[in-house]
C-alpha cells in the first residue's frame, strides 16, 4: 500500500472540491464529540454552528472548523501516498482566513521537493492549500511523506 | 494554571495524561464526519487487514486532554469559556499508525503563550503513544484564545 513512485517536483495533487454547508460543519463537530466520548453526540451552539453567536464573537457569520479543511487535505495525501502517509507522514495547516458558510472550496497540493534518502526511500515535501472559487487562499500549509519505494 | 479555563493555561503547564482504548466506532465516526471514505478507517476489510485511527484524530485527543485539565471549560460536557477560541495552526507528525483495540496515552504541555496583533495565542505540544511505548503522533497546535480584539464590538 505504498504511494505511487516517481512524483516529480511541480506535480499537482488532486483534492476534493466541496462547498462549505451547515450540514458539513455539523457533521464534523458532532463526529468530534462522538469520537471523544465513544457514543453518538450532537454538537450544540458555537461559532461554527450558530451565526448569531459567531457575530457576537467578531465573525461575519458562522464559519467552518479548520479541522474540516485539514481533514480534506489529509484525505488528498492518503489518496496519493497511502500507508506511507499514515505511518510516516506529516501535515501542517494554517487557517489564514475564516472559511464562511457558502464558500466553494478547492483542496490542492503540489510537490515542492523530492529528496532521495540513504535508506532508498524518497522524502517528498508538498505544498498544500485550500482556496475559494476566486482562487483566494484560505488555508495554507505543507506536508512531508517518506515514501518507501519512491 | 491547570484546573481553570483554557485561557488560564500558562507556558510550562504540564497536562495530566489521558488514556483510552481506540474503538471501531471512534475511528469510523470521526472519518464519517469528514467524508473520509477510505476503508482503512471504517473496518479491517482493507488491504492492510486492520482498522486504523485517522491521524487527524489528534485533534480529538487535544479535546480529551483539555477536558481532563480545564475543569471550568469542559467543552465535551457542553461548558463554554468566556470567549470563543479559534484554531490557528495544526501540525501533526505521524510516527506510526495506531489501530482499533490499542490503548493510547496522550501527554502534553503548554509551550508558549503570547499576544500578537492584539490577540492572545496558546501553543500546545502533545504526544500520543501506545501503552507499550510506541510513538504514534507528535503534535503542535496554535490556538487564538480570543478572536475579538480589544475595542471591537
Amino acid at each position: 500500500m505504498s504511494g505511487q513512485p516517481g512524483f516529480n517536483v511541480g506535480d499537482e495533487l488532486v483534492g476534493p472540491v466541496r462547498a462549505i454547508t451547515a450540514q458539513r460543519i455539523e457533521w464534523y463537530d458532532s463526529a468530534m464529540l462522538s469520537a471523544a466520548t465513544n457514543e453518538l453526540r450532537q454538537v450544540g451552539s458555537n461559532i461554527h454552528t450558530d451565526p448569531e453567536f459567531a457575530r457576537s464573537e467578531g465573525f461575519p457569520t458562522a464559519n467552518a472548523d479548520g479541522m474540516i479543511m485539514t481533514n480534506w487535505c489529509s484525505e488528498m495525501l492518503l489518496r496519493t501516498f497511502g500507508m506511507d502517509y499514515l505511518e510516516r507522514g506529516e501535515l501542517r495547516t494554517k487557517y489564514i482566513k475564516p472559511v464562511n458558510l457558502g464558500v466553494h472550496l478547492h483542496v490542492r497540493g503540489r510537490i515542492r521537493e523530492a529528496m532521495k534518502q540513504p535508506s532508498g526511500s524518497t522524502l517528498y515535501t508538498i505544498d498544500v492549500w485550500c482556496e475559494d472559487e476566486h482562487g483566494t487562499k484560505l488555508v495554507d500549509g505543507d506536508a512531508k511523506v517518506d515514501v518507501a519505494r519512491g | 494554571m491547570l484546573g481553570g479555563y483554557i485561557s488560564d493555561l500558562e507556558k510550562g503547564d504540564v497536562f495530566k495524561p489521558v488514556e483510552y482504548v481506540i474503538t471501531a466506532f471512534m475511528c469510523s465516526e470521526y472519518a464519517h464526519g469528514t467524508e473520509e471514505t477510505s476503508e482503512l478507517f471504517h473496518s479491517a476489510r482493507n488491504r492492510a487487514g486492520r482498522q486504523f485511527r485517522p491521524p487527524t484524530m489528534i485533534h480529538v485527543d487535544k479535546m480529551r486532554i483539555l477536558e481532563a485539565n480545564c475543569d471550568k471549560e469542559r467543552r465535551i460536557a457542553g461548558m463554554k469559556g468566556p470567549d470563543a477560541r479559534v484554531h490557528y495552526e495544526y501540525h501533526a507528525r505521524h510516527h506510526s499508525a495506531a489501530q482499533v483495540g490499542e490503548k493510547v496515552i496522550v501527554t502534553g504541555h503548554i509551550v508558549d503563550k503570547y499576544v500578537k496583533r492584539g490577540r492572545p495565542y496558546l501553543w500546545y505540544y502533545l504526544e500520543v503513544r501506545t501503552a507499550d511505548g510506541r510513538l504514534v503522533t507528535t503534535y503542535n497546535d496554535l490556538t487564538v484564545l480570543r478572536y475579538k480584539t480589544e475595542g471591537a464590538q
